[in-house]
């Protein structure tokens, strides 16, 4: 099966065309809020909702009820500073200030690894800082490959690890609803597949085996866990036995990072989405000869990024950018 | 006397100031084992920004494309030459430098550095092999 095999259509109906919406996360920085609503996540771009010209809520828009919200972004590799965006400081700062711009607080944020760019001490300062300005004071992170370079995580866990385990995995509950960030980008399967370990599946069983089956979960972790383009080793090796341990539950969300471009598949009770980065495109699967930050010249950009506009089908479960303006709910 | 005296303790200051900014240009300088072409004083900045945005972004590859794992694990064993790919690292990154020295008449070069010509990327375009009909 060739790459382009993969794509089928276009099914997003918000009246952003993804190119755009690229566009704008590249220049302007971005995140995803996500709605808890009944124990059903729902997720909208941050872009969608900013006005860029404001930076309040766009008019006419409504936030709807929920139960709670919360910000996820990710990728914000600080330190980073090739053409593909020499000011990720720059365009961190600004997702959290559309963040800000949002009328009611989310309650806390998600940051789904690749904090920095090289694991640097000085990296994970600067985005200690910039998260300051966040009016969620609440952030929790996991790790990404670029933040445990060199040490094997050993800086990462000493700053937001904690009260983790192992290599920084754990859980925790709100409002009803239960929380579990994942750590898959310590050891490395072929093809730079992530990989959990027998170590976090057992400790990740344990944690489950005491809610009730309509408990919502949330499992964030920085490479998907699921497969959306092994060849590059955008996947999670030994994902399928955490996502048996999941099955029986009603409302499951996973969240993920890494590949910098929003894709979604739902499969059973399972929905999966991955986050845009704060930082810099990648190529959208097998559209390029490899994953990596798009270099290309900067007056050039907008229109390199208008080859991403594509859905994926992928066993034949349909893979859609399904972020949704409020207008649309 | 006094003079020279001052003259020798400011010499010997320089050196330390030198030594101590080429040790440390990109941070700390680690200590590193089975370094043969890149500085065994390297900093971790140094090394992780070559192997990130020289060699990863370069050959569009991980990690593991040139180093082993450990015996019966996932880790990865930084100081293991198994890989043949990582002996061809060394050898690609000696012919970088050298076409930098010898064409571009740089006169210390060093990957990672701001003021290389060649690349990696110069001729791999983010794939593990270079596109060997581009090159004939």
């Amino acid at each position: 099966m060739q790459p382009n095999d993969l794509i089928e259509q276009d099914n997003n109906d918000d009246g952003i065309d993804r190119a755009g919406f690229l566009k704008c996360m590249a220049w302007a920085g971005t995140g995803v809020l996500w709605m808890m609503s009944g124990g059903i996540l729902k997720s909208f771009g941050m872009s969608q909702m900013i006005d860029k010209n404001t930076g309040n809520v766009k008019n006419g828009l409504i936030i709807p009820k929920s139960d709670f919200t919360f910000a996820q972004i990710s990728d914000s590799h600080i330190g980073f500073n090739k053409p593909a965006n020499p000011d990720v400081i720059g365009t961190l700062q600004t997702a959290i200030s559309k963040i800000n711009a949002i009328p009611k607080a989310p309650s806390f944020i998600l940051h789904t690894g690749d904090i920095s760019h090289l694991a640097q001490a000085d990296e994970f300062d600067t985005v200690d800082q910039v998260m300051k300005s966040a009016k969620s004071k609440d952030v929790f992170y996991v790790p990404g490959e670029h933040d445990v370079l060199n040490d094997n995580g050993k800086q990462y866990l000493e700053r937001y690890g904690q009260k983790t385990k192992g290599t920084g995995w754990y859980s925790f509950d709100y409002n009803g609803v239960h929380f579990i960030g994942l750590v898959n980008v310590v050891d490395t399967a072929e093809g730079g597949l992530g990989v959990l370990g027998n170590e976090q599946l057992q400790w990740l069983q344990d944690d489950l085996k005491n809610l009730t089956s309509s408990t919502p979960i949330v499992v964030f972790a920085h490479i998907p866990l699921w497969a959306v383009y092994p060849q590059w080793g955008w996947g999670t090796s030994d994902s399928e036995q955490a996502l048996s341990y999941l099955k029986r539950f009603g409302s499951v969300s996973v969240l993920n990072g890494h590949i910098h471009q929003t894709i979604q598949k739902i499969e059973g009770n399972i929905t999966f989405h991955t986050a845009m980065s704060t930082a810099f495109p990648q190529p959208a699967p097998g559209s390029a000869p490899s994953a990596g930050p798009m270099k290309v010249p900067a007056e050039k950009l907008s229109s390199v990024l208008g080859i991403t506009s594509v859905d994926y089908v992928e066993h034949n479960h349909t893979l859609a950018v399904t972020d949704t303006t409020l207008a649309n709910i | 006397m006094k003079l020279t005296r001052k003259l020798k303790v400011g010499v010997a200051l320089a050196v330390l100031v030198i030594t101590g900014v080429a040790a440390t240009r990109g941070g700390e300088a680690e200590h590193y084992i089975n370094l043969k072409v890149l500085p065994k004083n390297i900093s971790s900045k140094d090394l992780s920004h070559i192997m990130i945005d020289e060699f990863e972004d370069g050959l569009g590859v991980g990690c593991n494309f040139c180093h082993a794992k450990e015996n019966n694990s996932n880790k990865l064993d930084y100081a293991s030459d198994a890989k043949p790919e990582k002996q061809i690292a060394r050898s690609m990154m000696h012919m970088t430098l050298g076409i930098n020295k010898k064409f571009f008449h740089l006169r210390r070069p060093a990957l990672g550095d701001s003021s290389i010509v060649v690349t990696c990327g110069t001729c791999h375009h983010g794939q593990p092999r270079p596109d060997e009909t581009a090159l004939q």
